[in-house]
């Protein structure tokens, strides 16, 4: 028995655990962008339906995305749901959707992976992120 | 599309339309966002992306996005195009002098890179052998990926071309490896540069709408293609994006828009 013997034991379960992180990775980027698109599509043919058009003539003015997704979502807690909501939160999921990615990375560097090392230079990731998202 | 989110042609073919050139770039950036994050899926699901290699330069990256999108809001980014114009021709000159671009760079990584755990394998699909590679010099990679955020965040692409060139000439990695990990660190690159503009009022869902779908139906066929072609390839392609966009760049920035 060499000494190194217990790491290269150890590493096959490290490399599938690596293995598994890109899987999941990629779902939720595809399951992010697949989502966002189907709101938007959505969004559009309900519109469409409402008024026979497909323009959208409306601006999203000086928000951040905080914002942006509180006042869509308090709009339709009151009842007033327009086709606007769906295409508006499409472009929410749309860009929260590499957000949700690192954030999965973190919990994968964290609590599977244990490195500490890309815990940390995910977090720092996350904060500069969500920072850029509260930006005014 | 080949470690590149589409904006390269977007952006000119929104300006032509007649859109104002801040919200050609804003709407160009959010729709990066999509395309990237939908190749990237891919490519991770394959196992051909380096997460570590990924996080690590994002740190740099998006920070350098954030600064990029600042200047275009406060400034005119005339020359600046000139000046990128002129820096692809130059990346492009030495893609095309590099005689082993495929080939193991760093069999002895620098201690910084090897802390970093810069390194990994992949399968490749036209050999079907799984191929082992360790990246170099993330030491010089790191601030470089701090300017391709700026270029990213400063002109609403997602620099795929920039990125890939300093994975593959400065860190050593293979090209599908390469350009897979780019389109990661471009989602989240983008990601940083569509906040700032979203706050400016700069998007505008009149248009993001109709161009988002557009972009996205032409990047999943682009994703399908490369996974199935040769290294060989992939830098032939880059070779010729590269020469195309540097050309385009200097004339925009020459001209004026």
């Amino acid at each position: 028995m060499s000494p190194s013997e217990p790491s290269t034991r150890i590493e096959p379960v490290r490399e599938a655990r690596q293995f598994e992180m890109d899987t999941v990775v990629g779902v939720v980027l595809r399951d992010g962008v697949l989502l966002s698109l189907g709101l938007i599509i959505i969004g559009l043919f309900w519109r469409w339906l409402r008024t026979g058009g497909l323009a959208l003539d409306y601006q999203i003015t000086g928000m951040n995305l905080f914002e942006f997704v509180t006042r869509e979502v308090s709009l339709a807690v009151h009842g007033s749901v327009r086709p606007r909501l769906l295409i508006n939160l499409g472009i929410a999921v749309l860009m929260l959707t590499p957000f949700i990615r690192v954030a999965v990375s973190m919990v994968y560097f964290l609590g599977v992976l244990r490195n500490w090392k890309y815990t940390c230079f995910t977090a720092i990731v996350l904060i500069v992120l969500t920072y850029s998202l509260f930006l005014r | 599309m080949g470690g590149m989110g589409g904006g390269i042609i977007l952006i000119p073919a929104l300006t032509l339309l007649g859109i104002d050139i801040k919200h050609a770039i804003a709407i160009s950036i959010l729709s990066v966002i999509a395309t990237s994050s939908g190749s990237a899926s891919a490519y991770a699901r394959d196992h051909i992306t380096n997460l570590k290699v990924g996080m690590f330069l994002e740190m740099f990256t998006i920070a350098g996005a954030i600064a990029g999108a600042r200047i275009t809001l406060a400034s005119s980014p005339r020359p600046l195009y000139v000046i990128f114009g002129v820096v692809l021709l130059a990346s492009w000159v030495a893609l095309l002098m590099d005689k082993h671009p495929s080939g193991q760079k760093f069999t002895q990584q620098d201690a910084f890179t090897h802390w970093l755990e810069l390194e990994g394998s992949y399968p490749d699909f036209v050999t079907a052998q799984t191929v082992e590679y360790k990246a170099g010099r993330a030491y010089l990679g790191a601030p470089l990926m701090f300017g391709a955020g700026i270029v990213s965040g400063l002109l609403g692409i997602g620099a795929g071309a920039v990125k890939v060139l300093i994975h593959d000439l400065v860190m050593g990695l293979p090209p599908k490896v390469s350009t897979t990990t780019s389109n990661l660190i471009i989602g989240v690159t983008a990601l940083a540069g569509t906040s700032v503009y979203l706050a400016a009022g700069l998007i505008n869902p009149g248009l993001a709408v109709p161009v988002i779908l557009g972009v996205v139906a032409g990047a999943f066929l682009g994703t399908r293609l490369l996974v199935r072609l040769t290294n060989q390839a992939v830098r032939l392609f880059f070779l010729v994006i590269l020469l195309v966009m540097a050309a385009e760049m200097i004339t925009r920035g020459l001209q004026g828009i």
